[in-house]
């Protein structure tokens, strides 16, 4: 899935496009997140894998937050963290949405024991304590990269599976999807050229939604020491500084404050785009709140 | 309602299945051999007839269904195996840590769905003002905290810094303390991971009964009893907030699992022995028998807590009761 085609339903618009003011507040400080890993390289004023200066110092004019416990600078660890955090949020999330989305269609589509099976697989998904699952899944594929973005993929698809399978209920109504049924159109062909564009735009916001939750996970995975150990994340900058004991001295302002302040305003961002574009897709939300609102 | 409970029992049941079975195959699954997740990493250094005993002891010489049967068994004797690290039965070491999670996950539960529901309701009733969109917004704020950090801060601040409260553990250690002192003293070491679990669980309780009231009071019911000159509080109470209340018992039993993983996280930040932190214990120590028996049993409190709350639920909701 790549975000070219997930682009084009939304740049031919049927209904006029409103994210309102939350929406467009998450969306800037998406881009200014993304900006920051983009061009890491140069707005760091150090290499954050360099020992640059002694270690444990206060903030001053050369480190403005300080150095950790191997005298790297903090701020450069931060920004260049934005790229771990932001690349296995969005991995991960579009792993789960795209896995989410084919279950989704398939069961909404094809229904019958198709839907009864998979939506059964989903109650099984949300039963199962989340996060002790990833720990076991964590601790056996061992510390890597692509092993945390896999196993989020894994475990975050069903609640995106579930929306979306609720939106092809409704779409497979329409009349064009009967037209095509009546022209003698395949089941998959049906599936792939009707379903799919028109439920494209909520798996969207679904994959921002994502994404929000996948940045959460891997900083708690990286905060107990499961993340990927080459990788400087936000939770693995939490990490060290738990285990030398930064919150029980006055480092924590420079060195634990920042790291969980950026975690919570990325995950926010991709929480308030992805319930505004939520919100402005999906007609049912939308109803049942004007419902609401009598 | 009995049909309803049986097929959540089955539903469970294989969850439960799949636990076991997934518990099962992941050492036998991974590359290489399956002894490094049986026996430990020391495995190198043992000798051949070592080797040889612990291959008869787990059955791997066996065919794969045996080896199951086995494993099968001896679970259900409640046998979860030894840890490596230490030698001892998993189970005991279980039973050790599981009162203290009760204990945080539980309190942690019920108040923070109180306070969950009372704020999520007052919003909905004053939709549109000042309070409504404050508390949405500290609510939204709030479920977008990673909840190890919150509890780091919260340390920094009310332990290191203020020293109101003790940094770690569950209890003063290296003291004894009865009655009066010692509950004191637990309870004191309750507060901050406490506090830290019932601040990250509002939000997701509140964003639902503030939703559901807002559905609830747009029906003709509440206008009819507003109409017939029912007093605004008994509107408040009787017709809208009970009626509110049903999705929050069915998103609460949902929300369980995450919840039991964010006490495993807060856990681990407080040294608070519960069965979050032996998890983390064992991970670090890549004890993997206690990896696996910690997995099961918190999947088995989960689960069983879902069948209660779904024999509860009639209780709340006469229409599933006549279903």
């Amino acid at each position: 899935m790549t975000t070219a085609s997930l682009a084009i339903p939304l740049l031919r618009p049927r209904r006029r496009f409103r994210l309102g003011t939350v929406g467009w507040a998450g969306v800037a400080l998406l881009v200014a997140l993304t900006a920051t890993a983009a061009l890491a390289p140069s707005l760091s004023p150090y290499n954050p894998e360099d020992t640059v200066a002694d270690p444990f110092q206060s903030p001053s004019r050369a480190h403005p937050l300080g150095t950790n416990d191997i005298g790297q600078d903090i701020l450069s660890e931060l920004i260049y963290g934005a790229r771990i955090s932001l690349t296995v949020g969005f991995l991960a999330a579009a792993m789960a949405v795209g896995i989410g989305t084919l279950v989704g269609i398939a069961a909404g589509y094809l229904g019958g024991w198709v839907d009864t099976v998979l939506m059964r697989a989903v109650d099984l998904v949300l039963v199962i304590p989340f996060l002790p699952l990833m720990i076991l899944l964590a601790a056996y594929l061992g510390p890597s990269f692509w092993n945390i973005i896999i196993v989020i993929g894994l475990l975050v698809w069903a609640r995106p599976s579930r929306v979306i399978r609720a939106q092809v209920l409704s779409v497979k109504c329409l009349d064009y999807v009967e037209a095509a049924l009546a022209l003698g159109s395949p089941a998959r062909r049906i599936m792939v050229r009707h379903i799919l564009p028109a439920v494209l735009p909520l798996a969207l916001a679904q994959f921002i939604l994502a994404a929000s939750s996948a940045i959460l996970i891997e900083a708690a995975l990286s905060f107990l020491g499961l993340g990927d150990p080459t990788a400087k994340s936000w939770g693995s900058v939490l990490y060290y500084a738990q285990v030398r004991n930064a919150f029980l001295s006055g480092a924590w302002v420079w060195w634990v404050v920042p790291p969980g302040l950026l975690i919570t305003a990325t995950t926010l961002a991709f929480a308030f785009t992805g319930y505004s574009l939520e919100e402005v897709l999906n007609p049912t939300v939308r109803g049942r709140r004007h419902a609401a609102a009598r | 309602m009995w049909r309803f409970v049986a097929g959540k029992s089955a539903q469970y049941l294989l969850v439960l299945a799949l636990t076991v079975a997934l518990n099962f195959m992941l050492p036998r699954m991974m590359p290489g051999s399956p002894m490094v997740f049986l026996a430990g990493e020391d495995v190198g250094f043992l000798t051949q007839e070592q080797r040889a005993q612990l291959y008869a002891l787990h059955g791997l010489d066996q065919p794969r269904w045996k080896q199951f049967v086995t494993y099968a068994a001896n679970l259900a004797r409640g046998q979860l195996g030894y840890s490596f690290q230490r030698g001892r039965p998993i189970a005991a070491m279980i039973g050790e840590r599981l009162p203290w999670t009760f204990l945080l996950v539980g309190l942690g539960l019920v108040l923070a769905t109180i306070i969950g529901v009372a704020l999520g309701a007052l919003a909905a009733w004053r939709r549109g003002s000042a309070v409504d969109l404050g508390t949405l917004g500290v609510a939204m704020l709030f479920e977008s905290v990673p909840s190890f950090w919150l509890g780091m801060v919260l340390i920094a601040v009310f332990a290191a810094g203020l020293g109101w409260l003790p940094i770690f553990g569950a209890g003063t250690a290296g003291v004894s303390l009865h009655g009066w002192a010692n509950l004191v003293d637990r309870a004191r070491h309750l507060v901050l991971p406490l506090s830290t679990l019932v601040l990250i669980t509002i939000p997701g309780v509140f964003l639902i009964m503030r939703y559901s009231m807002l559905s609830v009071l747009g029906e003709g019911y509440i206008a009819t009893a507003r109409a017939k000159g029912v007093a605004e509080a008994v509107v408040l109470r009787r017709h809208a907030v009970r009626n509110a209340l049903l999705p929050v018992a069915t998103v609460s039993m949902l929300n369980l699992g995450f919840i039991v993983g964010g006490a495993t996280v807060i856990e681990t930040v407080f040294s608070y022995p519960g069965i979050g932190r032996l998890l983390y214990e064992a991970v670090l120590n890549r004890d993997y028998p206690v990896i696996q028996g910690t997995f099961l049993i918190i999947t088995v409190s989960v689960i069983a807590a879902n069948l209660l709350c779904d024999l509860l639920y009639p209780l709340i909701d006469p229409r599933v009761r006549h279903a």
